[in-house]
């Protein structure tokens, strides 16, 4: 294998010099002929005749030449050892029989100028291989026999005739790399300046965090959506960091996001916004505690008009409270994946996309010097204040915000209709995440508010900080900050974030971070001896923070620039530290001290479902640009952890909501990232021998490294509508479904209420007539409503099904319902608990019916809680377990769950054949064979691509390709730790859900199977859908 | 007791809450500083485990007297526990009950309008679980 290696290295080498119509083919001894002209003779004698006669034109040349051709794979040093042995004759009676053989198009006639051109490049090309010599070629000349070890080291061991030449060339070789090494020391290399052009480089392309070069250190980095994030900490810590979560406290940079800044009055805001949100999915930017700016909102955004398809991505929002001006200022967060689709959509809406205004002054923060020139002199050269012509040079400034940005890229629209003026924030704010009951300590901790300055001390002697005390002229403000630091101050008699409520926000305006901070790193600590004002806090959980709380100068744009302007750097801190009168104490800064505007926002934590609510609550902090680490290290010396993307994803997990962009398979950056991480896996996946992979074929999985959500559906659909493709093995048709399905056939396609109310009254399955007539008032509530929703969006539904796409379901309305259907009935009387407004629809075949025909291809966000062992993988299958199957598991309560047979694999003999084309592809043969073998290969590729083990074509039939009715897929799974069993969170079909949910007793509804990829064992496991 | 709080969204939100659907969250209980002898029970361990632990924490020697809280359900749990552990102890082991009331806090989640809070209260217990003759 080394040996075929070092030929190809050795082949490469030689085909360096080669002009571009001279190309040596490996394949086909012939082929290499074709580049020697355009015009040779056809028949077999003239050709060679005429070759010949070119040859003796061409000389010693032509015959090397022909050596060449036909000998190929041997390097440049064999011809000459073959030379050296005489072995040449030999050689070329068999390069003229090739050409014998050799039967290719050739055209008729020779241009003679054409053809001794191409001959005298070829030429030139031969004679520079030739005197170009080599590292080693001295120690090539000599013949193997007469190799010395180590003969490059020593002279003195080669051969006294080669020695001069062989000084010489070491010589040489010592001159070129003494050239080529870097003309600085590592020394130089890391001196300030020098290292900051370095990392300006490299910020260029990927834009770096503030913290970068902390995560650097201590994370494993990736580049990401445009950034250079840290994935996790090399530390082994994905417990400890765990437990900072469910007790301590975890820190997240989260300052990829993406800020988004909408600017008009409220009436059109909200005007042109509605469309992108509906009522029914929650939250819209018009609910009324988001609106006055007290909290918070999120939700999933839709291309305009197009819910329930087409969404874009889950934002978070916050508004500004209102000030004294009519335009009203929104802020919408997005993940950097989401950032583009949104800003087209948003343009689209707010009609901005005419008027591009180019970015208004250029803020002196952004100033980075870019002069390439220079650049390259300095690097040059040595450090020097003044370059040889006198000139000062530019002194490199550090990026701060978003460094691959062209200066001259708008980031601000404006819409001349409707005057709304979008703004792109993107590295702008920061945002670091607080994860855990002790982020409260932590945050108090390093967070004080800023001082008041009293109106005596006057403004010359406040210098950069002119805002603050402007600010602090009007007493309006003066209260305002007051109430806020009584708000911060009540905070650490909380003993939890998760005990106010959720999205809370505080404005306020603190301190410099960095003056306070301990000499060593501490464990911030609930300190239960302090004096408490109970009523207050009690007031404060109850209330939460007044709107007017929640205003800030962050919000201001040239407040912002003006505080990234004129913070004090590092190095000027410690400066005056080093001139305090007793080393070690408060450095004590006066009205110099820099004045910081900051928003506190609440993270609620785990909101849905009956467990663990309040988990992983915690506090965002929201910081302008350039104050990143100032903030980041006194987090840090408090005691919080640090996390990265792998620790945010789990938090997300534990939380039970889906994972941007892993788990949107609706959106287009979710379907991109399934793509990309199909096409990784695979990759990986292929490195491995044969043997020593799982054979995805044999374990009935077609898709082990994607979710095809799109077949699932549509054979769900299929199958809905034609009543019944059985699955392979089981027989868990039962008399209820054949009726259901039965009555679905007619009533697809029928949108009228009155068809509806027809079929339910004609078709009442006898079983169920009594039930029925108790919940007659609450079903047909419901199917009035599906009724309308038909013929308001018909449309909507039409397209929905020829463009085949997935949508997800996040109807509330809906979800709780089907969500009720999913529990047990035995469980507490939890369902009735819920709904006190409205009866509870009870589940009866018409009732699902009415839902399955008005949803027809959705999917629901799931998540799975095994009963026994087992922790799924990503993309493990979710299916329907038979009849047979619960009955087992309720007689014995340990079973582990059924197996899935072995399947055959139908492309076994067919990727061996392949296999052995392949291989006898390489060895030497007639190049008849060749032929055939490369017209079969290109064959096989056109059809599909083979790879051992994995499924070749599209899966067809993903719903019942196995044993079990597969109904879904998982998108993530682990051993959940707050849970402590396997957890898997996926979707699954609509239709499958109710379908399977349908036909179990009322006591084990919910039940589901899951199975890995590459396994064949079926594990029990419930399904919870939380609201 | 409810009515009794000077809680205008709360009032407000008991007139309507029969006509708007909404969706309850519980918040957590306020959470106490919390000493190292301090145990709350729950309903989700197992009442062995938790009997356990209270069992082994006084036989230590570490501490003369633990606290036993129990919220809402887990008032029973705790009663239990603490008989167990003062029946076991053939006499060494004293207990002093006492009972408190606290406040909880639910929020209203409606599909439209401001989101309610509410307070309710309910009953809580602390045992108190102590060596009759400290060692």
């Amino acid at each position: 294998m080394s040996g075929v290696n070092r030929k190809e290295k050795k082949y490469a080498k030689l085909m360096r010099n080669q002009p571009s119509n001279f190309t040596f083919s490996s394949a086909d001894p012939g082929a290499g002929r074709s580049g020697m002209g355009p015009s040779e003779p056809q028949t077999d004698n003239p050709n060679y005749s005429c070759f010949t006669s070119h040859q003796g034109v061409n000389g010693d040349h032509g015959q090397q030449q022909q050596v060449g051709s036909s000998h190929q794979p041997s390097s440049y040093g064999d011809r000459q050892r073959g030379s050296h042995r005489g072995g040449f004759r030999g050689q070329r009676g068999s390069s003229r029989g090739s050409y014998r053989s050799y039967s290719q198009e050739i055209p008729k006639i020779i241009t003679a100028t054409n053809f001794a051109q191409a001959r005298a490049a070829e030429i030139n090309a031969m004679l520079k291989a030739v005197t170009h010599k080599s590292g080693s070629q001295f120690l090539q000349s000599l013949p193997p026999a007469m190799r010395r070890r180590a003969m490059s080291h020593n002279l003195k061991r080669l051969p006294r005739r080669l020695r001069e030449i062989a000084k010489k060339e070491v010589e040489k070789i010592a001159q070129l790399k003494k050239e080529q090494s870097k003309s600085k020391s590592r020394k130089a290399r890391r001196r300030h300046g020098n290292l900051l052009m370095e990392f300006n480089r490299r910020q260029r392309k990927n834009i770096w965090l503030e913290t970068h070069i902390w995560h650097a250190k201590r994370f494993h980095m990736v580049k990401k959506w445009g950034y250079c994030l840290g994935t996790k900490p090399t530390t082994k810590s994905y417990r400890a960091c765990y437990r900072a979560m469910s007790k301590q406290c975890l820190l997240q940079d989260l300052s990829y996001y993406c800020c988004l800044e909408l600017n008009g009055t409220e009436d059109n805001l909200l005007k042109t916004l509605t469309c992108l949100s509906s009522r029914e999915a929650g939250t819209t930017f018009a609910s009324v505690a988001c609106l006055s700016g007290k909290c918070q909102g999120s939700l999933v955004l839709y291309k305009a008009d197009q819910y329930p398809e087409k969404p874009l991505g889950p934002v978070t929002f916050l508004w500004r409270p209102k000030t004294l001006s009519e335009n009203r200022q929104l802020w919408i967060w997005a993940h950097p994946a989401l950032k583009m689709d949104l800003l087209t959509e948003l343009q689209l809406v707010c009609q901005c996309l005419d008027v591009p205004v180019p970015e208004p002054a250029p803020s002196e923060c952004r100033t980075v010097t870019r002069t390439p020139v220079k650049q390259a002199k300095v690097i040059g050269s040595k450090r020097k204040l003044h370059d040889k012509a006198g000139e000062q040079v530019v002194p490199e400034k550090k990026i701060i915000g978003n460094g691959t940005r062209d200066p001259l890229e708008t980031v601000i629209w404006t819409s001349l209709t409707t005057g709304i003026v979008i703004e792109d924030l993107t590295m702008e704010i920061l945002r670091y995440r607080l994860i855990g009951p002790l982020s409260h300590c932590v945050m108090f901790e390093a967070i004080q508010a800023a001082g008041i300055l009293k109106n005596s001390e006057g403004r010359e002697e406040t210098g950069l900080h002119s805002w603050w005390s402007e600010y602090c002229e009007s007493p309006e403000n003066v209260t305002l900050h007051n109430r806020q630091e009584g708000v911060l101050l009540l905070l650490p008699g909380i003993a939890s974030p998760a005990e106010i409520s959720a999205g809370t926000v505080l404005g306020l305006t603190v301190g410099d971070p960095r003056l306070n901070m301990p000499k060593n790193r501490t464990t911030a600590m609930p300190d239960p001896t302090q004096p408490k004002d109970l009523e207050k806090i009690r007031e404060l959980c109850l209330n939460g923070v007044g709107a007017e709380c929640a205003q800030s100068q962050i919000w201001d744009r040239n407040i912002r620039n003006i505080v990234t302007e004129t913070k004090i750097t590092e190095q000027e801190l410690n400066g005056m530290r080093s001139k305090l009168l007793v080393p070690g104490t408060r450095l004590d800064l006066g009205p110099q001290e820099s004045k910081i505007p900051i928003l506190l926002v609440q993270q609620p934590g785990k909101m849905a479902g009956q467990e663990h609510t309040g988990w992983g609550s915690g506090w965002d902090i929201l910081i302008p640009k350039g104050w990143g680490m100032a903030f980041w290290i006194p987090l840090i010396y408090r005691g919080a952890r640090a996390g990265g993307l792998q620790e945010g994803a789990k938090h997300t997990q534990y939380k039970g909501l889906p994972h941007f962009p892993d788990d949107f398979p609706d959106c287009p950056a979710g379907m991109q990232h399934s793509e990309e991480t199909e096409k990784e896996l695979i990759a990986k996946y292929k490195k491995y021998p044969p043997a020593k992979r799982p054979n995805y074929i044999h374990h009935g999985t077609m898709t082990p490294f994607r979710c095809p959500w799109q077949r699932l559906v549509e054979d769900w659909e299929t199958q809905n509508q034609d009543g019944g493709i059985k699955p392979t093995m089981s027989d868990q048709e039962q008399g209820l479904r054949s009726e259901l399905q039965a009555s679905n056939r007619e009533a697809v396609g029928v949108h009228e209420k009155g068809a509806f109310e027809e079929i339910s009254s004609e078709e009442k399955p006898p079983n169920l007539e009594e039930k029925m007539e108790e919940e007659s008032e609450s079903m047909t509530t419901l199917e009035q409503n599906t009724g309308c929703k038909n013929i308001h969006n018909p449309s909507n539904r039409d397209c929905s099904s020829k463009s085949g796409h997935v949508s997800i379901l996040r109807n509330r309305k809906l979800l709780k319902q089907v969500s009720a259907w999913c529990r047990p009935t035995s469980s507490r009387g939890q369902q009735t608990r819920q709904y006190r407004g409205s009866a509870p629809v009870q589940m009866t075949a018409d009732t699902v019916k009415s839902v399955i025909c008005s949803y027809p291809r959705f999917l629901v966000w799931v998540r799975l809680s095994l009963l026994k062992k087992g922790s799924p993988v990503a993309n493990a299958t979710i299916c329907i377990p038979s009849k047979e199957d619960l009955q087992r598991l309720a007689s014995e309560p340990n079973c582990s769950g059924p197996q899935e047979p072995k399947h055959r694999d139908p492309f076994k003999q067919e990727c061996k054949a392949l296999r052995k084309s392949q291989k006898k592809r390489t060895l030497p043969q007639d190049s008849e064979t060749a032929a055939g073998d490369l017209e079969r290969k290109s064959a096989s590729s056109f059809g599909k691509v083979l790879i051992r083990g994995l499924w070749p074509t599209q899966p067809l039939n993903v719903m019942s390709h196995c044993s079990r009715l597969t109904i879904g897929y998982v998108s993530q799974g682990d051993f959940s730790l707050t849970v402590g069993c396997g957890e898997a969170w996926g979707f699954v079909s609509l239709l499958g859900l109710l379908r399977m949910v349908l036909s179990q007793p009322a006591e084990r509804r919910g039940l589901a199977l899951v199975r890995s990829p590459a396994s064949l064992q079926y594990r029990f496991a419930k399904i919870n859908i939380e609201v | 007791m409810a009515e009794n709080q000077p809680l205008a969204p709360a009032s407000e939100g008991a007139l309507d809450m029969d006509q708007v659907e909404y969706t309850l969250r519980k918040r957590l209980p306020r959470k106490l500083p919390k000493r190292k002898n301090d145990i709350y029970v729950n309903m989700k361990t197992d009442f062995k485990a938790q009997l356990a632990r209270c069992q082994k924490m006084l036989d230590s020697g570490c501490f003369s007297e633990i606290c036993i809280h129990g919220l809402g359900l887990a008032i029973n749990r705790a009663i239990n526990i603490a008989l167990q552990l003062q029946g076991g102890s053939f006499g060494a082991l004293q207990i002093a009950a006492n009972t408190s009331t606290v406040e909880l806090v639910d929020d209203l989640e409606l599909d439209e309008g401001e989101p309610l809070t509410r307070t309710r209260n309910n009953s809580a217990i602390h045992i108190k679980v102590f060596h009759t003759l400290p060692k």
